[in-house]
């Protein structure tokens, strides 16, 4: 191990004393991704994040009046599709617990 | 007078009507471009799904030839339909090849939980649940789901319950009129 390491150390100073660049750096663009920090971010019923507009909101252009709603169990839906659910069964699709609204906004 | 804007204000009225109709399909269609892709990828071996028309998802055939159990050599055909309203309500499904089974009558009703529109557990439909999961469940109903307990062609469940062999033989009876592959 050593030798080989010694070999190296001596290849790098002959690269060294040569200063002949191949490469330089010109411009240099970062990009970052962020997103909400959620416990659960996609609506389970339409399956579009719970902060982006709903898929029937995209569709008729509301996506303003879009709102995320909070249930005791802790599970965000869009408030449309959440409303749409709830006359047909009043429980949470996700754990079946009875649904209770905790919050409603975005 | 004739005027441009007025043309133009006559021309754009009727296209303003709002289609609610039209709307809320395409909701089922734009769930549907991602389900019927993710259901042909999760394929059970013994189903194949058969679509008529390639540009209407909502309305397909599925043929499964259960690999064991008592309708082994068999092939039925389902009938899945997906309604406007889909994902809030569930697809329909008939079986459309005359069986002697628990669970499915010989008009082609089918009693699977999951499919239940109205249901006070856990069980029934929701709107989590997706088209491979009511694949997965019709495929079920020839061999784990299979439930003489609480049957919706009672006669079918009381013939097996009396008498096994006899049951065994219509099942096979009804696979060599209706069922062969």
């Amino acid at each position: 191990m050593a030798e080989e390491m010694d070999v190296d150390r001596e290849a790098d100073k002959e690269t060294s004393s040569k200063p002949e660049k191949m490469f330089t750096l010109k411009k240099w663009n970062l990009v970052a991704m962020w997103s909400w920090d959620v416990e659960c971010d996609t609506c389970a019923i339409c399956r579009v994040q719970v902060m982006d507009a709903c898929l029937r909101c995209q569709s008729e252009n509301k996506q303003d009046d879009c709102v995320v709603v909070w249930g005791d169990c802790n599970h965000s839906f869009h408030n449309c599709c959440m409303s749409l659910w709830v006359k047909q069964n009043n429980r949470c699709p996700l754990c079946q617990q009875e649904w209770v609204v905790q919050r409603i906004g975005k | 007078m004739i005027t441009l804007s007025k043309k133009l204000k006559q021309q754009a009225g009727p296209k303003k009507e709002p289609e609610p109709e039209s709307r809320r399909i395409s909701i089922r269609d734009k769930l549907l471009v991602k389900e019927v892709q993710e259901m042909e990828e999760n394929m059970p071996r013994t189903c194949r799904v058969q679509f008529d028309d390639p540009s209407v998802l909502h309305h397909f055939c599925l043929y499964i030839s259960p690999d064991e159990g008592y309708w082994q050599g068999g092939r039925f055909k389902f009938e899945i339909d997906v309604p406007d309203d889909y994902n809030i309500v569930p697809p329909k499904a008939r079986c459309l090849t005359k069986i002697w089974h628990p669970n499915i009558t010989e008009n082609g009703e089918i009693c699977l939980s999951l499919l239940r529109q109205n249901s006070y557990d856990g069980l029934g439909w929701a709107p989590t649940r997706r088209l491979k999961d009511v694949l997965w469940g019709l495929n079920s109903l020839f061999s784990d789901l299979l439930n003489f307990e609480d049957p919706l062609n009672v006669e079918a469940a009381e013939h097996y319950a009396r008498d096994r062999e006899a049951f065994k033989i219509k099942v096979r009876d009804y696979i060599q009129a209706y069922a062969k592959r």
